[in-house]
């Protein structure tokens, strides 16, 4: 099957479009209309909406990825990488420059996250590839204690795992989001596991701290942005006398 | 079915990666791609190496599957046959199975952003055919099939498997132990990576190395489509690259060659091939080759050239030479004619111009690699090289190796592969004498660390040791060999012992006895010699020596007995008639071509002004700064060449050459007299033309077309009807050729329906071309040692028929060496060893005083020996360093240093150094390894400052042009007094 990647010059090309149309925007603002200055105006709005939806695509990537439902994880990746550019450079444009408020941290986030996509996709790629052959000392004779240890181990999860999915093959199997959802506390308690197992294969320790770690970083990021969206959504909709702070509440709300 | 696996074994594996070259053709992987990889491991206290063939183990439990957080995985284990594959359709690229797999073993494509892994070549298993990396290892050390018959046929050999399972995943891919020696201990150390942090070599891994393929690519076909890339014709031929001379298959699709892999019909190498043979396709797919003609428009030196075309250019060189031979006469052009060239256009179209043309100086690059052995091998039993075979019944059965100067495993990798096969089936003894634990040492019973330029002291005290204790094979001694009691006799008189000889090699007398204990009483035993011996002052005489131990202890005309010092050169010799061959007034200048310098440069003994040359003289001839100036003084020099190199930039014109299936060709001499037949099977790129074609064209511009006819162009035609009319080739028709599927016909056959001979000069038979009843080609039908007319050819050069003990110049203990008596620039002397008149020069043996060369040198500090020699298998000379992949697995020119050397100079693994003679100086990076005597450093041959990926200065700046050997003019290249720094 043919892979739908994005490669490292497109890519390129769709960031450098993005920074390009962004400079361009915020270059010309003052020429532009003052709805295109208010990130509350109708056209600002609908910038914020339809950019949130398309950064809301990355969500469903990390589903569709983890569940198996809607098709190529690929062409979901793909799309996270699209969607969540175009979707950055919308609500950045609904951002029309205000950056001393506290919506501008979502701003930064996103940025954070692009930069490190980019970066991780680009440049770590290479040390990934890297990582090839490079722990020699895993075929030299193995010691007893760590053997023993994982060993007790791997017994702890088969009994864990019986429970979890019972006929499940200890082997080959890691937890999916519907383990999550429905068995939260063993899954949690087989993840702890699976995270003593990993300590003791070296599975972060052995690569460097930018290769353990970028993934772990861009998620936690990932999901600090969707809170910090949600709970701007939020104040701005329910709670729009807060933010207005006292001004003209001029977008939509339900509740001041 | 059974679960599959691959089955490594650590005894036979010796490093040459070819099973990652057949890897990454067969997955059309890039660069930094990987789905195995040979690493190189040592021991870092004893220099040990040991290779590691690193690749997925396809774990019972396999870690990169349950990290993979893609649901379906994308990785799976098929429950079946236990294959654990990624499906790169579905891998997102994030990399957490690269972190977790705890062997490293899941590689990674940073371009195409996902994982790659070994999946046991699913498109070959359904044809019933290996992985690709099995079926092609050299050294037989990957198996394949069901893991509970490999685990049997382990069982049955008696070997051990390593136990590698330190995380609980039941890795399935099964490793073999190496096979400890007599004291336990395996070579020296204690057995493959039983130390925390084994040595490994630092330039090799480093970033740098790689970013040089960023900018473009890899070549058609690595990273295309696999799927669409399918053969539709498959044809036999060789590999030309080195003196393994393997055959071959080529796989096209249409014109286009897409696939190169071992002729599996080989009854001997048994489609076996190396990493250079594989990259032929980056050969024939190459953006660095030469296309067009080219003419100088800069200064000599400054490569700068406009494109003309062939008409022009060969117009104007055969303008240019009518002019040089009006006013300097015909031996004013020399032409170098090397290896490169194929051997047809060495012995046959160059030769035939060169008789026509009327120069002497028609020389290719034996002086500077086998002319010592050739003259050795001629003088004592009449014609070069051995006669024995790389079969079962042949060395197969010897009883014994002994390796000296010979790293067969990274210089023929396919013939040590063979013979270290051999050797774990047969448990035969093998004993590799080096100043370097080599890839081959690394597989002996014992490792003898030689000092460099000693090893006639050691072969002479194995001889008084065997003559001593009454070892010698007195019957063969009697009946065959002439002079024996006389070299005896001058042996014990001159008190060669093995005590005498441990202060000169380095080699305690005990081990000498031993070593010459053990090839007397072996039942057989083949005595590897090769450019650790040649490549001397003292070359023609350490050779005989060996010969002669050889020789005593029965060794010769024998089934597992011989001395191999590499190829049997065959008698090519295309000639013209006589009376259209120019007169030739004067010798050749010097054999040697570092010895035409002097003629180039001052036209002494007369002018050399005119220089066609093929290879690439300026990175290979020794004393690169004498040669570079030497070029200067030139009025024409023509470079015939597939890519631009050092030589390129010097020239006046620039002939691209077509090389390989590009023009039909045979495979270079090899050890076992295998003729190989290269069929012309695609164009060259651009206007490339063959060798032959070039020198057609070029004689029929000079009037030599009656002769060098226009139908010669067709290679085959030329072979039959010019090179083969002798009683050793007369049978290797272009029809016997082509009548086998493996393409090759072992010489001597004197006609077409004459059997080959799998072994020659056994008791009873009669030598090719000799009367019936002599069994070696000798003058007298024995081995000759010492003669009257052997004393008076030796004579003339200022030695004796006898050898006697002498090292080189630049030594550090003070040993016996040469004086030359004559510079290059007369002709006093007329080589006694040259078939036609060659100056020569006289030399006498003078024991050192104070104020000896070497002497002076170390007060300078130049206190370290310098070593040249061969790269790892996948280079060779200049051309591999236009391919990525044999750049990609050892880029930058290195220099091997001792840790305790390194320490002493502060010297760090991985950092430049400056390595600097008497002669010149270059850049290199440090390999610290103990893998070498601790007075010694190793530099490898091959890098040039042209090279497209990583450039260095060629270690021939640090050679010497004067100190050849008097008999064969071959040049010491193997014992230079060097200081190291860092820089």
């Amino acid at each position: 099957m043919r892979r739908l990647d994005i490669g490292d010059r497109l890519l390129a090309y769709l960031v450098f479009a993005a920074a390009v149309v962004l400079v361009t925007f915020f270059a010309f603002q003052h020429e532009l209309p003052r709805e295109w200055h208010l990130p509350g105006s109708p056209i600002l709005y609908l910038f914020g909406v339809v950019g949130t939806i398309l950064l809301f695509v990355s969500l469903a990537f990390v589903i569709t990825k983890r569940t198996g439902a809607g098709g190529s994880p690929l062409g979901w990746f793909s799309a996270h990488v699209v969607t969540a550019t175009l979707g950055g450079v919308l609500v950045t444009i609904h951002s029309a420059g205000y950056l001393r408020y506290a919506p501008a941290l979502l701003l930064l986030i996103l940025l954070l996250l692009v930069i490190l996509g980019v970066w991780a996709r680009v440049r770590l790629s290479k040390d990934m590839a890297a990582t090839f052959a490079t722990r020699e000392q895993s075929f030299s004779p193995p010691g007893s204690e760590d053997r023993e240890r994982l060993a007790r181990l791997i017994e702890e999860k088969e009994s864990l795992l019986a429970r979890l999915e019972p006929g499940a093959d200890e082997g080959v199997f890691s937890p999916r989001l519907g383990h999550w959802l429905t068995r939260p506390g063993l899954t949690l308690a087989y993840a702890w596991l699976i995270a003593r197992e990993n300590k003791l294969l070296g599975v972060r320790s052995s690569v460097s701290t930018a290769q353990a770690y970028w993934r772990i970083v861009h998620i936690v990021l990932a999901f600090a942005f969707i809170l910090g969206i949600l709970g701007h959504v939020v104040t701005v909709t329910f709670f729009a006398g807060y933010v207005s702070g006292g001004e003209e509440i001029y977008w939509w709300h339900l509740t001041k | 079915m059974g679960k599959l696996a691959l089955m490594i074994d650590l005894e036979r594996c010796f490093g040459c990666k070819s099973c990652e070259a057949a890897c990454k053709q067969e997955h059309r992987l890039g660069p930094g791609q990987y789905r195995n990889k040979v690493v190189w491991l040592g021991d870092a206290s004893t220099g040990a190496p040991d290779f590691l063939t690193l690749t997925c183990q396809h774990c019972e439990r396999p870690a990169c599957l349950r990290a993979c957080p893609v649901h379906p995985k994308a990785i799976t284990k098929d429950p079946d046959t236990g294959v654990v594959e990624v499906h790169e359709s579905l891998c997102t690229g994030c990399g957490e199975c690269v972190m977790a797999c705890p062997y490293s073993a899941m590689g990674y494509d940073a371009q195409g952003h996902h994982s790659v892994k070994c999946d046991l070549c699913p498109d070959r298993r359904e044809k019933d055919l290996e992985p690709a990396c099995a079926e092609i290892c050299p050294g037989f050390a990957i198996s394949f099939g069901e893991r509970e018959n490999l685990l049997e046929k382990a069982h049955e050999e008696g070997r051990h498997f390593r136990d590698h399972d330190h995380f609980l995943l039941k890795p399935q891919t099964i490793y073999l132990e190496k096979i400890a020696r007599e004291n336990g201990r395996v070579n020296g150390a204690d057995g493959l990576m039983t130390h925390e942090k084994p040595s490994r070599p630092r330039f090799v891994d480093s970033p740098e190395a790689s970013d040089v393929f960023e900018e473009k690519g890899p070549a058609f076909p690595y990273l295309h489509d696999k799927k669409t890339l399918q053969a539709d014709r498959v044809v036999p031929g060789g590999c030309n690259f080195c003196f393994n001379c393997c055959t071959a298959k080529f796989h096209f699709q249409g014109d286009k060659l897409i696939n190169v892999t071992g002729n599996d019909e080989d009854p001997v190498l048994n489609g076996k091939i190396c990493p250079k043979a594989q990259f032929t396709l980056q050969l024939h797919h190459n953006e660095h080759r030469l296309e067009y003609p080219l003419k100088r428009v800069g200064r000599r030196g400054e490569n700068k050239f406009e494109r003309i075309t062939w008409d022009q250019a060969l117009d104007e060189i055969a303008a240019k030479l009518e002019v040089l031979r009006e006013r300097w006469g015909t031996e004013a052009l020399a032409m170098f004619v090397g290896t490169r060239t194929g051997l047809i256009t060495q012995k046959g179209y160059a030769r035939l111009f060169s008789q026509m043309w009327g120069t002497p100086n028609l020389q290719g690059t034996d002086p500077f690699c086998a002319a010592g052995k050739v003259v050795a091998y001629e003088v004592t039993h009449g014609i070069n090289g051995n006669g024995n075979s790389y079969t079962p019944e042949d060395i197969g059965s010897a009883g014994m190796y002994l390796y000296v100067g010979d790293n067969q495993a990274e210089t023929r990798p396919v013939y040590f592969g063979k013979v270290n096969d051999w050797r774990i089936k047969n448990k035969t003894k093998m004993v590799v004498v080096d100043p370097r634990y080599t890839a081959t040492a690394s597989k002996a019973d014992k490792w003898l660390a030689i000092r460099p330029g000693t090893d006639m002291a050691l072969a002479l005290a194995m001889a008084h040791h065997i003559f001593s204790e009454d070892l010698h094979d007195a019957r063969f001694c009697e009946e065959w060999v002439l002079g024996w009691e006389r070299w005896r006799d001058f042996i014990f008189e001159k008190g060669y012992s093995p005590d005498w000889a441990e202060a000169a090699t380095g080699i305690s007398a005990e081990d000498i006895r031993a070593l010459a204990g053990d090839v007397a009483r072996a039942d057989g035993c083949v005595i590897f010699g090769s450019r650790g011996l040649n490549q001397h002052t003292n070359s023609v005489q350490t050779n005989r020596a060996f010969m002669f131990v050889a020789a005593i202890t029965g060794n010769w005309g024998r089934k597992g007995g011989a001395y191999v010092n590499m190829t049997a050169g065959p008698p090519i010799a295309a000639n013209a008639p006589e009376h259209r061959r120019a007169k030739i007034g004067k010798p050749m200048a010097r054999r040697s071509p570092a010895g035409w310098l002097s003629a180039m440069r001052e036209g002494r003994p007369y002018p050399i002004k005119g220089l066609i040359t093929c290879n690439n003289p300026l990175a290979q001839w020794p004393g690169q700064d004498d040669a570079r100036a030497a070029f200067q003084a030139l009025d024409l020099i023509v470079h015939i060449e597939l890519f631009a190199n050092e030589t390129s930039a010097y020239a006046d014109y620039v002939l691209p050459a077509a090389g390989g299936i590009e023009k039909g060709e045979l495979g270079r001499t090899n050890d076992d007299r295998r003729i190989v037949w290269i069929d012309k099977m695609i164009d060259p790129p651009g206007e490339a033309k063959p060798d032959g074609w070039i020198w057609i064209e070029l004689g029929r511009r000079l009037g030599f077309g009656d002769v060098m006819k226009e139908e010669y162009k067709d290679p085959g035609k030329f072979w039959d009807e010019m090179c083969i009319d002798n009683d050793f080739l007369r049978g290797v028709t272009q029809k016997r050729l082509h009548s086998v599927p493996w393409r090759w016909v072992r010489f001597p056959v004197a006609s077409e329906d004459a059997p080959e001979q799998e072994t020659l000069y056994l008791e009873g038979t009669t030598a090719t071309g000799q009367p019936d009843g002599k069994r070696f080609p000798t003058p007298s039908g024995r081995l000759e040692f010492w003669t009257e007319a052997l004393e008076e050819k030796f004579s003339k050069v200022g030695l004796s028929a006898l050898p006697e003990f002498y090292s080189e110049k630049e030594n550090l203990q003070g040993l016996p060496y040469l004086e030359y008596e004559h510079g290059d620039d007369d002709l006093e002397v007329i080589s006694p060893f040259s078939k036609a008149p060659t100056g020569s020069r006289a030399a006498r043996i003078v024991q050192p005083d104070k104020e000896n060369l070497g002497q002076t040198l170390r007060r300078q500090g130049f206190e370290t020996t310098l070593i040249t020699g061969r790269p790892p298998a996948p280079h060779f000379h200049s051309w591999t360093h236009y391919f990525w992949q044999a750049q990609e697995m050892w880029p930058d020119l290195y220099c091997q240093i001792h840790p305790h050397k390194a320490q002493e100079l502060g010297v760090e693994d991985g950092e430049k150094v400056r390595v600097e003679t008497a002669h010149g100086a270059i850049e290199a990076m440090a390999w610290v390894n103990a893998g070498i005597r601790e007075d010694s450093v190793y530099v490898p041959i091959g890098w040039g400052e042209r090279q497209p990926y990583h450039p260095w200065r060629s270690v021939n700046f640090l050679t010497d042009i004067a100190q050849r050997d008097p008999c064969s003019d071959q040049t010491n290249l193997k014992s230079l007094l060097c200081r190291i720094s860092r820089t």
